[in-house]
């Protein structure tokens, strides 16, 4: 059992975590605080959420890179619908109308892609460029900092608050119980559904899936509604977290969300992947953000320290491979037969 | 007293024009072994696809379990308890033992929630009825193909089979693991689950057959049981002719000759050690020993795949060193793979370009535009020399049965015009029929002065295509023997002798 939980990827994820923890905290102590679990938490609720959502693609075995776009399609439009309408009242109405827009953009890609049977990636490179494009041509092209009445304070609606010597008060944003609820909800499809198992077994070979008796196509589209749904729910957290909204939301996010993804032990080609795996990606990338911060080492170094980690990560399956290989095909040769 | 389960009555079916079944009829009794033997190309694949309901048939009836039906649909099929266990096993590689056995009932359940309590009871149920132990946790993907194919049989068994078909399912076992999977299958016979094993390893049929039925060109040609039924009688009904084994038209090379090949003390850590041997040209020389005495090692060592790190090497009497695999064509080692799906071929490519991606170089005009007239000689050419069974050179590689495509990686090496041939295994998984003519061509090519390094466990192989022959045994020569020198016996004797010595 625990020799399961150590070959894991989670594990692998999880350790490089505790390492970098421990690097910066040594380099400035000031790292070890609740004040920064929450800052790296609340830097982690949006992306997880939107991480959570391309899982099962990636899962599927697809990649998507549309979903930022869905995200600000449905934040910003809702928000310039309401804003037209005189609307000043809470965000639950942003999120219910959001998540419907959402819905639909999921469901045009997944249509687009069952339909014709098209390769997940084109659809959704053309999706992505499509819908900022709409975005801006039918809606609007300029960030808007107005906020609903009922919203204003969002921002700062903390579950727990700590006084830290170092930033003052510090505060974990409720906010990171979405992650919580959607996290679970999601495992759980993942798990303990034939839906779920179906994600899975179409990544791992679809052929068969297919032969089994999945249905490849509804599933793909479930798996698209979701992704819709859950984008949107990141841009509008995204949105009142930050305080403002905009046209061009999360535009050249997309790859730090498949980074995540694939760093929580996802596979590109599909059929593996967790929910935990992926949380604990997200964190490690936000680390590395907070890192460069806390060590004052510049910007620059954070890109290159997230693809040094990404190569290391990914080439850790071929360097396993390799090393059980070997110690596999070595036989003895003796000195004298 | 024997019930019969199924009946197949002259059934044909044609494919645009060409008759790939006639008038054929086939019966199976309850907890029955039969096996079915053919060329490639001689109707097996369509009976079976008939038999699960895949193809219907143009004439005929099949009958299972005393229903007869005209147009047999898959799940019909399935219902009666016909499953079919093709060569991809159908698993799913990233998920575990347990939910691969129990995915198909999951889904006929129509259940929408798993249970993985009752998954994991349902599959070590599975498991202990053929007697076998497999860790249910583990992921498909990290099993041994025989372990695979036990699951795959067990799959079978959960969907409560009553005639198992197994296509070509002793291709990639070692002996061990077939003698395992035959245990499994009389464990099926003593519950009155029948079998019908489709194979070309004619000494495996006779192992495990109670009746033997031969196919050739779409029609039965025999049926009969399988006691003292000997291999050279099916061999004679599958070919419809008597087999060419004569060891007598086996040219001797020129002993006077410079040696093409000349290797010296070469090692490489951990496989092999102190391997030293001359190879003259029109000589085949067979590299022999047990799966894991360093031959397949060694054979890569010369193409450069995993480069040996220690002795010498030298080609046409030059030193050589070969680090990787272009250093090895440079000097015109042509390597031929175990893995003929693996590692030989691209399979989505059309069989023309499969020939000439050697050699795409020489096809190219000043601006390099591929020739395509050019191309399609050659490709043509050697679609002809090895009689490749193919409509059109245009067609993917993947459309080829297994042994044109052994053929094809042939072809593909030759293009490029080596002096000196590896051909590692090149006839497991390839019938009776196709396995003599690739002998034929081994001996055809050596006879035109090409160096030909042959290795290989097959033993009459050897002894019909190899001039001398080289005995590894863990990882060095044990020995070097002149065919004259040496009966299949005493050679078996030897392999086997190294197995008891490494217990």
């Amino acid at each position: 059992m625990l020799k399961k939980i150590v070959k894991s990827s989670e594990f692998v994820t999880f350790t490089i975590i505790v390492l970098l923890s421990l690097i910066i905290g040594i380099i400035n102590p000031a790292f070890f605080s609740l004040a920064t679990v929450f800052d790296v938490l609340r830097a982690s609720i949006v992306v997880s959420i939107m991480a959570f959502g391309l899982l099962l693609v990636i899962i599927a075995g697809g990649i998507d890179i549309s979903f930022v776009a869905f995200a600000a399609l449905a934040s910003y439009g809702t928000h310039m619908f309401l804003l037209s309408r005189g609307y000043n009242g809470g965000i639950f109405l942003y999120y219910a109308i959001a998540c419907v827009i959402g819905l639909g953009a999921g469901l045009l890609s997944g249509l687009i892609v069952t339909r014709f049977n098209l390769p997940i990636f084109d659809v959704s490179l053309a999706m992505m460029t499509m819908w900022y494009g709409f975005i801006r041509f039918f809606i609007g092209s300029t960030k808007n900092f107005k906020l609903p009445e009922g919203a204003v304070g969002y921002y700062s609606r903390f579950l727990v608050t700590v006084r830290d010597p170092f930033v003052g008060e510090a505060g974990l944003h409720f906010s990171i119980l979405y992650v919580l609820i959607i996290g679970v909800l999601i495992h759980c499809l993942l798990k303990y559904t034939t839906l779920g198992r179906g994600i899975y077994a179409m990544g791992g070979n679809r052929e068969v899936a297919i032969r089994s008796g999945f249905n490849i196509k509804g599933t793909l589209l479930v798996v698209f509604g979701i992704l819709g749904v859950l984008s949107a729910f990141a841009g509008v957290t995204h949105s009142f977290l930050s305080r403002h909204f905009e046209p061009t939301l999360f535009m050249t996010q997309n790859l730090d969300v498949i980074a995540a993804v694939i760093l929580g032990g996802a596979s590109v080609t599909g059929g593996k992947g967790s929910v935990l795996g992926t949380f604990m990606g997200v964190i490690l990338i936000q680390l590395i953000n907070r890192a460069m911060v806390l060590t004052g080492i510049t910007v620059e170094w954070q890109q290159l320290m997230i693809g040094l980690v990404l190569a290391f990560f990914i080439s850790i399956p071929a360097i396993r491979d390799l090393i059980n290989k070997r110690a596999s095909r070595a036989v003895e040769v003796p000195e004298e037969i | 007293m024997t019930n019969e389960i199924l009946r197949v009555e002259n059934v044909s079916k044609a494919f645009a024009g060409v008759k790939a079944l006639d008038q054929v009829s086939l019966t199976v009794q309850e907890g029955e072994i039969l096996c079915l033997v053919g060329e490639n190309g001689s109707g097996k694949s369509t009976m079976i696809k008939i038999i699960s309901g895949v193809y219907h048939p143009d004439q005929g009836d099949i009958i299972i379990n005393g229903h007869s039906y005209k147009q047999l649909t898959p799940i019909e099929s399935m219902r009666e308890g016909v499953q079919v266990i093709y060569q991809d096993f159908s698993l799913f590689p990233n998920l575990s033992v347990a939910e691969n056995l129990v995915i198909n009932e999951q889904l006929s359940s129509g259940r929408r929630l798993v249970n993985w309590k009752e998954t994991y009871k349902t599959a070590e149920r599975g498991l202990e009825e053929i007697h076998v132990s497999i860790p249910l946790d583990a992921m498909v993907s990290e099993l041994s193909t025989a372990d695979r194919q036990l699951i795959a049989v067990t799959k079978a068994i959960l969907a409560e089979a009553r005639i198992i078909i197994m296509d070509e399912p002793t291709t990639a076992l070692t002996q061990k693991e077939i003698q395992s999977l035959f245990e499994v299958i009389n464990n099926l016979k003593a519950k009155g689950i029948s079998t019908i094993f489709v194979s070309h390893k004619l000494n495996e049929v006779t192992e495990i057959a109670d009746r033997t039925v031969i196919f050739r060109n779409g029609r039965k040609v025999m049926d009969q049981d399988a006691k003292n039924l000997d291999i050279k009688t099916m061999e004679f009904y599958m070919t419809g002719h008597e087999l060419d084994l004569d060891n007598s038209q086996l040219a001797q090379p020129d002993q006077q000759a410079a040696p093409l090949l000349e290797v010296e003390k070469l090692g490489l850590r951990g496989k092999f050690k102190d391997v030293s041997f001359q190879l003259r040209p029109g000589e085949v020389l067979g590299i022999t020993g047990l799966l894991g005495s360093g031959r397949t090692e060694l054979a890569l060592a010369l193409f450069g795949e995993t480069p040996a790190d220690s002795g010498t090497i030298r080609v046409e009497g030059r030193e050589v060193t070969i680090r990787s695999i272009q250093d090895a064509m440079r000097n015109r080692i042509g390597y031929v793979p175990e893995d003929r799906i693996l590692e030989g071929l691209f399979l989505q490519q059309t069989i023309s370009d499969n020939i000439i991606v050697r050699i795409i170089d020489q096809m190219v005009n000043k601006i390099h535009l591929i020739r395509a007239g050019a191309s399609k000689k050659v490709s043509d050419e050697w679609i002809g020399r090895l009689e490749v069974k193919t409509p059109s050179g245009e067609l993917p590689a993947k459309s080829l049965s297994g042994g044109n495509q052994q053929r094809l990686v042939l072809a593909k090496w030759l293009a490029s015009d080596p002096r000196i041939l590896i051909l590692n295994s090149p006839t497991v998984g390839v019938d009776v029929g196709s396995k003599a003519s690739i002998h034929e061509l081994i001996r055809n090519l050596a006879s035109q002065g090409m160096g030909i390094l042959l290795i290989s466990d097959d033993i009459p192989e050897l002894m019909q295509t190899c001039n001398r022959l080289i005995l590894m045994r863990r990882g060095r020569t044990f020995g070097v023997f002149d065919r004259e020198d040496i009966t299949e016996e005493q050679l078996n004797q030897e392999m086997v002798a190294d197995r008891v010595f490494s217990i």
